[in-house]
């Protein structure tokens, strides 16, 4: 090789080492000081990774994350944030984050699938909300009739919401033209009329009433009360060796919970502290997705109960996203759930 | 006579300076007055993705995710590029392992990286090494597949003179084969280079946080920012144009300009 053409892939060499090193540095927290012992180094406990999405089912997650960090300076867990479901549940079967938020019925068919993970606690109540557009003549299910509904997957509970309002109706999922759509993309797909309705969790449904052109049809709770969304899922294997990191999460996560639903004002911190710090989100969006109405999400009651999960299950069974039954006591492990009762909030008062 | 030729180079020079800048003008006005004239309050105006993005550069993550997105594509490509060369180059000169290889090779070239996404969390999890196995595999077919062709396509007379000369073995690829097929090779790294930025975004939607792709994605989960969506592809965009234009002056370089002659 010439002189000239060795320089240049020496060069090129040099700019990945160079690249990589800034990148450490401003990206993945590398400390050069500390590299070279000129800045003594902390010890940190390796922390396992809970999986979730900037939505508001997985509120808690984050929410018990700040919490911890500012009662006793040190978080439990990382939270790791993703920006689909389809991600999401790889890198939990893949044993990435042995704990993760999950949609309801995704967790059950992943069992049935043979992924050995079970449900040990829910993620919130109600939260999701069915819009359309202002300016649309849509004012009652029925006026669904004919039109397209985006849902954000299949093994969503807001599609089994929509197949039981249909049922409830005495219509079918052919009355209605379904369509797949992650939830980011349904507040322009409405704007756009490209879609004639979208249900997901919140804070994208908020947004189209922030913005002044989407309204609410329906709050989750109008067609199913106590509508839950999303589940903490806990691979069999780290709940088997390390129940007590488990039971400590879930503990965490009921506490946040409630000292969420402890006053408004207790909401509109954890808004400010999440939309900056975990989703990047406006705040202005989350505060208006927590307070309008206050109870459009709650997260007071998050215990597991086998009669609300066989109701799930009788319907995704109806719906054919779940071929057979599975036992109740096959996808969900409701020790940790059970150890919450007479656990009360974080005894903090923000900050 | 020098004088006309002087004049002439520089109104050459001028006029590939001021005619693409008359088409990106056209461009930005006639989007601005299509954002205007349709009513449309969600996508963003020129004005609005240039605020978004001094937005982001004030925050500071520009720089940060630029940095990351480089890092990332550059460490892919060059991977790509150290496996690549030699495997066409081996493809080309032994018919044996081209008739081994490349139907393989054919099989994998057509799949999106976007369809090797759930393997890569699986195999390397939510980490940076996801993202660049994904540029990588991008990358790396069109490196093989131009260094294979190059290498097939060489003039029989560079090797017939070598040979008469006594040159062969080692000797015969280090002197003759690599260097004839050194300008099909770089049109094969050039294209690659584009490939492997241009799925950057994909490659950035598993749980990375930071880099240009990771921006749009981002910026999608952040309610009504299109106006950040639009800035990170115009950067994708403009690194493209300055990552190709460094490529092209490659094909400059006297080393690779055998064989072929300029227009």
């Amino acid at each position: 090789m010439s002189g000239k053409l060795t320089r240049i892939v020496v060069g090129a060499l040099v700019v990945v080492i160079a690249l990589g090193f800034t990148h450490a540095w401003l990206n993945l927290g590398f400390d050069p000081l500390r590299a070279v012992g000129l800045r003594e180094a902390a010890p940190e406990e390796a922390k396992f990774k809970v999986g979730f999405l900037p939505v508001t089912c997985h509120l808690t997650c984050p929410v018990s994350d700040w919490i911890r960090k500012n009662m006793n300076g040190k978080g439990l867990f990382e939270p790791v944030r993703f920006s689909g479901w389809p991600e999401l549940k790889e890198a939990h079967i893949s044993g990435q984050t042995p704990a993760t938020f999950m949609l309801a019925p995704m967790a059950m068919a992943l069992r049935q699938q043979g992924i050995k993970s079970k449900i040990v606690f829910l993620g919130h109540r109600d939260g999701s909300a069915l819009m359309v557009r202002k300016d649309s003549g849509i004012h009652d299910f029925k006026d669904l009739r004919g039109r397209r509904v985006a849902v954000p997957n299949r093994f969503s509970n807001q599609f089994l919401l929509i197949f039981k309002a249909l049922k409830d109706r005495g219509m079918t999922m052919d009355d209605i033209n379904l369509v797949e759509m992650p939830p980011p993309d349904m507040p322009a797909a409405l704007y756009a009329k490209a879609v004639d309705a979208i249900i997901s969790g919140e804070p994208f449904m908020g947004q189209t009433e922030l913005d002044g052109y989407g309204r609410v049809l329906y709050q989750a709770r109008d067609l199913w009360p106590n509508f839950i969304s999303c589940v903490m899922v806990v691979n069999d294997s780290f709940a088997r060796e390390h129940p007590e990191k488990v039971q400590d999460l879930v503990t965490g996560i009921a506490k946040s919970g409630l000292w969420l639903e402890g006053g408004m004002d207790h909401r509109m911190k954890a808004a400010v502290a999440v939309a900056t710090q975990y989703y990047n989100q406006n705040p202005r969006l989350l505060r208006f997705v927590l307070s309008k109405p206050p109870d459009r999400v709650t997260y007071g009651n998050l215990r597991l109960s086998q009669t609300e999960f066989e109701r799930i299950m009788q319907l995704a069974l109806e719906a054919g996203i779940l071929k057979r039954p599975i036992a109740f006591q096959e996808y969900a492990d409701t020790r940790f759930s059970e150890n919450t009762t007479g656990v009360g909030p974080y005894p903090w008062r923000g900050i | 006579m020098a004088g006309d030729l002087k004049g002439e180079a520089m109104k050459s020079r001028l006029e590939s300076l001021l005619l693409p800048l008359a088409v990106a003008v056209c461009f930005v006005l006639g989007w601005h007055f299509a954002v205007r004239w349709s009513g449309s309050d969600i996508f963003p105006t020129p004005k609005q993705v240039l605020s978004g993005t001094a937005e982001l550069a004030r925050k500071g993550v520009l720089f940060k995710y630029i940095v990351a997105s480089l890092f990332r594509v550059s460490c892919g490509y060059m991977l790509a590029v150290l496996v690549g060369i030699p495997a066409g180059l081996l493809m080309g000169w032994f018919g044996r392992a081209r008739a081994a290889f490349n139907p393989a090779l054919q099989v994998l070239r057509p799949i999106s990286p976007i369809a090797w996404i759930p393997v890569a969390i699986l195999w390397f999890g939510v980490s940076d090494l996801a993202p660049i196995f994904l540029i990588f595999l991008a990358s790396l077919f069109p490196i093989v597949t131009a260094s294979m062709a190059a290498v097939q396509n060489i003039q029989l007379n560079y090797i017939r003179a070598a040979r008469n000369f006594g040159i062969g073995g080692l000797e015969l690829f280090k002197k003759v084969v690599f260097p004839a097929s050194l300008p099909q090779i770089l049109t094969g790294l050039r294209l690659a280079l584009g490939v492997a930025w241009l799925v950057v975004v994909a490659a950035e939607m598993i749980a990375v946080n930071s880099g240009l792709g990771y921006l749009i994605i981002d910026a999608r989960n952040a309610g009504k920012r299109y106006d950040l969506v639009v800035a990170g592809m115009a950067m994708i965009g403009l690194i493209g144009l300055g990552l190709d234009w460094l490529v092209r002056r490659m094909e400059t370089l006297d080393e690779v300009r055998w064989g072929i002659s300029g227009r």
